[in-house]
């Protein structure tokens, strides 16, 4: 290796790292605040290693708030909308990109319309729309709006783009129907971007606050968030506990992440054409 | 296997551009037939239209005594190769030779013996637990052609398939395949751009230009008496020349026609001297020299135009040299002005 590419190197890593630091630190300081007795947590800037390390906060938090009720609701709610988005996404981005139908064209159009729309706007039909059909209050009212997401059907449909047709034809020549091309090719194909898709829907629909916040009114039934916001309104001075409550919602996006990686890292369509 | 057999084909666009018209050819139960022509032709759309993953806008395809025409491609009993291979990115090669049979639900003995045997055949035995992307361009060419044989097809329908290889593997695989279909004997429809290709390998050609059948007959006889100037043109290299009877020294002695006539003449049936006496002569300034091993490509400016020739000269020739060169009657070929189609001299 010469002395240029190293020197290149090396300042690749030392980016990446500063980076990473920046947007690591702010995360590992909040676990370790959580990791606090209340005074020390409490100081105008608390400072960035607890001395005297407690659970206390974790064991307070879960136990007088029921933050294990809005974890259950959460990892309910994220893992319904996930399954389902990545269902829809992953069969109307194929059938957008690959199957010819009168109207696809019309469909894509409004799939495109339907990425630029905010959230926001949508609040108030929405309500409207769940309170009709009795839905406000259930898991339905946060998981059914955000299946059909169409950020992940243009994603996966700009994906399946990327495939070439003639490897569907060999499957169809091959004698495959259609539903077990899409099982056995289209569905490994996409998996990478699907898996992309799943953790992107996972992690808005767990992050997710305004519409949580109007759907689901009820006493348990509201996700970690909005419980949050909550504690934090009753103990705003208890910073100690503010942080375990955050680090405890930040954990499952960590697990779900790194579970996930390698899957969308892969790239599977090197070597079936050729270059 | 099975006759091939295409009645009277026409493919129009939805926007109106016909791609093929009026097309009739036929592959006989084991032969070989080679359908080439440039680019845009609409060769590839022929294939697709056998393979049934586009649809005819008129016309009949028939696969034995089966009409296919309104059948899906699962049931037209046909296997494709295509140039881009296609394989089954996610699947072992293996898998990739096992897949047709496995959706037909061949128990699992049978379906291994017979991925073994083809894998044999084509020498990729080796390879059998491999990734497409861990094979070379050759051996996927290969499983291709392999995941094509697996299931015993009717018609067997090859899209350029070695177009994306290299010049001595296209050869080496060239040579397997009519080796592969002698061993089959197998029906089957092999596309190319490459006419060289389609002269050695076809036991018959169709030469398609402009969505339409030009000439189909054996390699050697369009090669001898093409029926058109585009034919003419398009197979053989290098290509033909085309002259008018004014290039010509003598013009009194250029064999005439009917109306308007335009000659061409083969590049390599130019001679240094004369052969007989009836040879027709032609004069030129030596232009350009390019040296092919034992035979030498001149390109000549005559009275009226250039003109190219393959020589094998018993003297150093020099650029900017006059030269003067003989061609027997008998390799004139002679095409009608307007229309191009081919014009019979009188011996």
């Amino acid at each position: 290796m010469s002395l240029r590419t190293r020197t290149l190197r090396a300042g690749t890593y030392l980016g990446l790292t500063g980076l990473a630091g920046v947007t690591l630190f702010p995360l590992l300081w909040v676990t370790s605040i959580a990791l606090m007795r209340a005074p020390e947590a409490a100081a105008g800037t608390p400072p960035l290693w607890p001395h005297h390390p407690t659970l206390v906060n974790v064991i307070n938090i879960i136990s007088r708030q029921h933050l294990g009720r809005y974890f259950f609701n959460s990892i309910v709610v994220a893992t319904a909308t996930m399954a389902l988005s990545v269902l829809v996404a992953g069969s109307a981005g194929y059938a957008l990109a690959r199957v010819e139908f009168r109207g696809r064209r019309v469909v894509s159009w409004l799939v495109m319309l339907g990425v630029l729309i905010p959230n926001q706007a949508l609040v108030l039909p929405l309500f409207e729309m769940f309170r009709t059909v009795h839905l406000v209050n259930h898991y339905a009212a946060l998981v059914l709006p955000a299946a059909a997401n169409p950020v992940g059907i243009v994603l996966v449909q700009a994906y399946m783009r990327g495939i070439p047709v003639e490897i569907l034809d060999a499957a169809r020549i091959d004698g495959a129907s259609e539903w077990r091309i899409y099982r056995s090719i289209v569905v490994p194909l996409m998996a990478p971007m699907l898996a992309a898709v799943g953790v992107l829907v996972f992690v808005v629909s767990w992050n997710d606050f305004m519409w949580p916040m109007i759907a689901m009114q009820q006493e348990g039934m509201q996700t970690l968030p909005v419980a949050l916001a909550a504690i934090d309104r009753e103990h705003y001075q208890d910073i100690g506990l503010m942080a375990a409550g955050a680090t405890m919602t930040m954990l499952p996006m960590v697990v779900v992440f790194l579970a996930s990686q390698r899957y969308y890292l892969r790239s599977v369509i090197a070597g079936s054409l050729t270059d | 296997m099975a006759a091939l057999e295409i009645e009277h084909v026409e493919k129009i666009l939805r926007g109106g551009q016909a791609v093929l018209r009026d097309v009739s050819c036929s592959a006989r139960d084991g032969e070989l037939l080679v359908v080439v022509g440039p680019s845009g032709c609409g060769k590839s759309t022929l294939l697709r239209l056998v393979a049934g993953l586009e649809s005819v806008t008129r016309g009949v395809i028939r696969i034995g005594e089966r009409t296919v025409n309104e059948l899906p491609p699962q049931q037209r009993d046909v296997a494709m190769v295509f140039q881009n291979h296609a394989l089954y990115p996610h699947m072992t090669v293996y898998e990739n030779l096992a897949f047709g049979l496995r959706v037909r639900g061949t128990p699992r003995a049978r379906l291994d013996q017979r991925v073994r045997l083809v894998a044999a055949q084509l020498g990729i035995e080796a390879m059998l637990k491999r990734f497409p992307r861990e094979l070379s361009g050759g051996q996927r060419q290969r499983t291709a052609l392999g995941r094509a044989m697996l299931r015993n097809p009717s018609v067997f329908l090859l899209d350029e398939p070695l177009s994306s290889l290299d010049a001595p593997l296209r050869a080496e695989l060239r040579r397997e395949l009519a080796a592969l279909h002698r061993s089959l004997g197998a029906t089957m429809v092999y596309v190319t751009h490459d006419q060289s290709e389609a002269l050695s390998l076809g036991q018959r050609m169709v030469v398609l230009a402009g969505g339409r059948v030009q000439q189909i007959d054996t390699p050697a006889h369009v090669f001898q008496r093409p029926a058109n100037r585009f034919v003419a043109g398009f197979v053989g290299w290098p290509p033909m020349n085309f002259l008018t009877a004014d290039s010509f020294d003598d013009v009194a002695r250029v064999p005439a026609g009917q109306g308007a006539l335009e000659y061409g003449v083969r590049p390599e049936c130019f001679s240094a001297r004369p052969g007989g006496g009836d040879d027709l002569q032609l004069t030129g300034r030596i232009e350009r020299i390019e040296s092919q091993g034992s035979e030498w490509d001149l390109e000549l400016t005559h009275r009226l135009g250039r003109v190219l020739a393959r020589l094998r000269p018993e003297r150093t020739l020099e650029v900017g040299e006059q030269i003067r060169l003989w061609v027997a009657r008998g390799h004139l070929h002679a095409f009608d002005l307007t229309s191009g189609a081919r014009v019979e001299l009188k011996p």
